[in-house]
């Protein structure tokens, strides 16, 4: 099969998107950004300075004023604007993300709808961020109103494994509401925001509304502690998040910080064997298991597990491994060469804790890409709940298969994680999964379902561990995150 | 001879691009077929056909970038590859009894493979199953309409 070609071999330094112009970074501090398939390198970012930020913070409130006096109808039919230019660009955008980070190409596509179904759905402002109000409210002849407004400048701080999308979680809600925004994309994965940030510039965004500041935690650290920052957004691990939390919350910022999970997918002995498994190879091993909705224990109950896992271990072996440019193509490699030796190490430890690896792809090799980061399927079975597998997060397309006697069982052991971000259960059985739902302790609950990801119009949720703050990325929780309420009471004489 | 790229059906991308791949030898055949002086009384006919595969491209080009979501992604492991080959080396003189019968033949495999596309894609996405199997019937179609030249 031939492969699909690439958007550009090498797309250079990349540049800062400041007041509308894109700008050199000054500092002397680049990094490569590595094609995890290849170990080519496509291109180079700046670590910007803490005065670059400073620049891009005061652009932003500069612009302010004016896009939050622009009405809102006027401010969605920009986004309506972006929606068309990234149809347009559709192809090149997902193709982009494979190179920079490794993913299948079906999965860059499917990255790049979700992308611009965040774009639709801030697009309907004018509807989302109506407030509300009582005649007679507050006494006879006198009423109360309850007005949204936008409060400012707001930031993110991105992770690597959506580079598209998990920006678009946060910036299309802040802004379309009239606020301006800061994106820091990871330096892991800048050049599809980059090029994104290019169709933001035609779609006719004024200069200041949105702007781009590549680099690492000097970038972070501005943004979190400038006055004029009025809140952050942040996904990545556990530790980053908590600080990211406890930092900005000493500057007074609202904060929204999505950590890591560990999940887990309960299969009872009523499930509906092909399917269950069909549906969990995505979730295991989809975006080689560097989801935070990746599925990672599975956990077998009763008499299902000795079936469930021949299937499992037959159905993972015929996962093909590759460039993700190859459509044939299911699972790419982890991101980098860090990513796959932390991911080998678990395994390790799964060896040592004296657990058995049946599928073991610590050794994989695609050919004619011996420099890339693969790891193959691997499915790890004598799990035990105390192990370090079966605890922590391995982000990698690593199965830990652990046997347990009831639906309560898989519960306790689920509330024992530290993290809260995703479960799942498959069963046939309506009661079962009614149980489930209500019981387990998790912001995303999946029936039969492997990836439990929350559409644009609904809050992509987290408990725990996996998530510090209120309200989350999307939907009417984004508005509120990017908004404040301001109550009029009126009285005429 | 149209030159086709099939790929092995491992993705749903996988399964969209050997689609567009029979699309396009579909069509590049009936274009041949319509400039064939032997078969001419049935030129309009392979014409009208070309124009509608190309159509289908289309449809499927957008199905492909509105259809697919980033948590349906679920690994095709049922379809083998060589089961929907097809010959696009058009048959040089023939006549419209050939000329029908050389094309009905790929409609026949095309049909099959959007039906069973369709079977598959079913479980993972009933809209993407939908346009399949509509293929699939319309292949049908074509086979009679040939066959009856």
């Amino acid at each position: 099969m031939a492969l699909l070609s690439e958007v550009k071999r090498d797309y250079g330094k990349l540049k800062n998107y400041v007041n509308g112009e894109w700008i050199d970074s000054t500092s002397d501090k680049v990094i490569d950004i590595e094609n995890p398939s290849t170990g080519e390198i496509i291109g180079k970012v700046p670590m910007s300075s803490a005065d670059e930020t400073k620049a891009a913070i005061e652009a932003a409130h500069e612009a302010w004023w004016a896009w939050r006096e622009t009405p809102p109808i006027t401010r969605a039919r920009v986004f309506f604007k972006l929606k068309e230019l990234i149809e347009q660009h559709f192809e090149n955008v997902a193709r982009i993300m494979v190179q920079e980070q490794g993913k299948t190409i079906d999965e860059a596509r499917g990255e790049t709808r979700r992308t611009i179904e965040n774009v639709e759905v801030a697009a309907g402002i004018p509807s989302l961020m109506m407030g509300y109000n009582l005649e007679d409210g507050a006494a006879e002849g006198i009423d109360e109103d309850a007005v949204i407004s936008p409060l400012g400048v707001f930031g993110a701080i991105c992770p690597f494994n959506f580079p598209a999308m998990i920006p678009y979680w946060f910036w299309p809600y802040a802004v379309s509401a009239g606020n301006t925004y800061i994106i820091k994309p990871s330096s892991q994965v800048p050049i599809t925001q980059n090029y994104l940030t290019k169709l933001v510039e035609q779609a006719g965004f004024p200069p200041g509304v949105l702007n781009i500041v590549n680099g690492s935690h000097e970038v972070s650290d501005t943004l979190m502690e400038h006055p004029k920052v009025k809140g952050i957004s942040f996904v990545g691990s556990t530790p980053v998040a908590k600080y990211i939390y406890k930092h900005s919350a000493e500057f007074g910022k609202r904060v929204q910080a999505q950590g890591g999970a560990k999940n887990s997918l309960v299969v009872m002995p009523d499930c509906v064997l092909d399917r269950t498994v069909s549906n969990m190879l995505a979730s295991y091993y989809g975006c080689a298991g560097q989801r935070c909705l990746a599925g990672a224990n599975l956990v077998a109950i009763g008499d299902i597990a000795e079936p469930l896992l021949k299937k499992w271990v037959e159905a993972s072996k015929k996962i093909k491994m590759g460039y993700g440019l190859d459509e044939s193509v299911n699972m790419g490699p982890v991101v980098s060469a860090k990513a796959k030796k932390k991911v080998i190490e678990y395994i390790d430890s799964a060896e040592q804790e004296g657990a058995k690896i049946l599928l073991d792809g610590r050794k994989a090799v695609v050919p004619g890409y011996e420099k890339g980061h693969f790891v193959g399927p691997t499915v790890i079975d004598k799990v035990t709940p105390d192990m370090k597998v079966a605890k922590e997060e391995i982000f990698g397309p690593v199965v830990t298969y652990l046997r347990m006697d009831s639906m309560d069982e898989a519960l306790d052991f689920i509330h024992s994680s530290p993290f809260g971000n995703a479960a799942s259960i498959y069963t046939s059985s309506g009661k079962s999964a009614r149980e489930f739902r209500y019981k387990c302790q998790c912001g995303n609950i999946g029936i039969n379902v492997g990836i439990v990801a929350a559409m644009a119009y609904f809050p992509f949720a987290g408990y725990k561990d996996s998530f510090f703050g209120d309200l989350h990325g999307q939907g009417q929780d984004a508005i509120k995150f990017f908004t404040d309420r301001k109550v009029v009471i009126t009285r005429w004489f | 001879m149209v030159e086709c790229d099939f790929p092995e059906c491992t993705t749903f991308g996988s399964v969209i691009r050997f689609a567009l791949e029979l699309e396009k030898g579909a069509a590049g055949v009936y274009e041949e077929l319509s400039k064939e002086p032997n078969a001419a009384a049935a030129a309009s006919t392979f014409t009208a056909l070309a124009i509608a595969h190309k159509k289908r491209g289309e449809l499927l080009e957008f199905t492909r970038q509105q259809k697919l979501n980033e948590m349906i992604l679920e690994p095709i492991q049922d379809m083998k590859r060589e089961h929907y080959l097809i010959d696009t080396k058009t048959p040089k003189g023939a006549d419209i009894k050939a000329a029908a019968k050389f094309a009905a033949k790929i409609e026949e495999t095309s049909s099959k493979f959007y039906l069973d596309s369709a079977m598959i894609a079913k479980n993972l996405m009933a809209e993407a199953a939908r346009i399949m199997d509509k293929l699939g019937k319309e292949s049908l179609a074509n086979k009679a309409k040939l066959e009856a030249l």
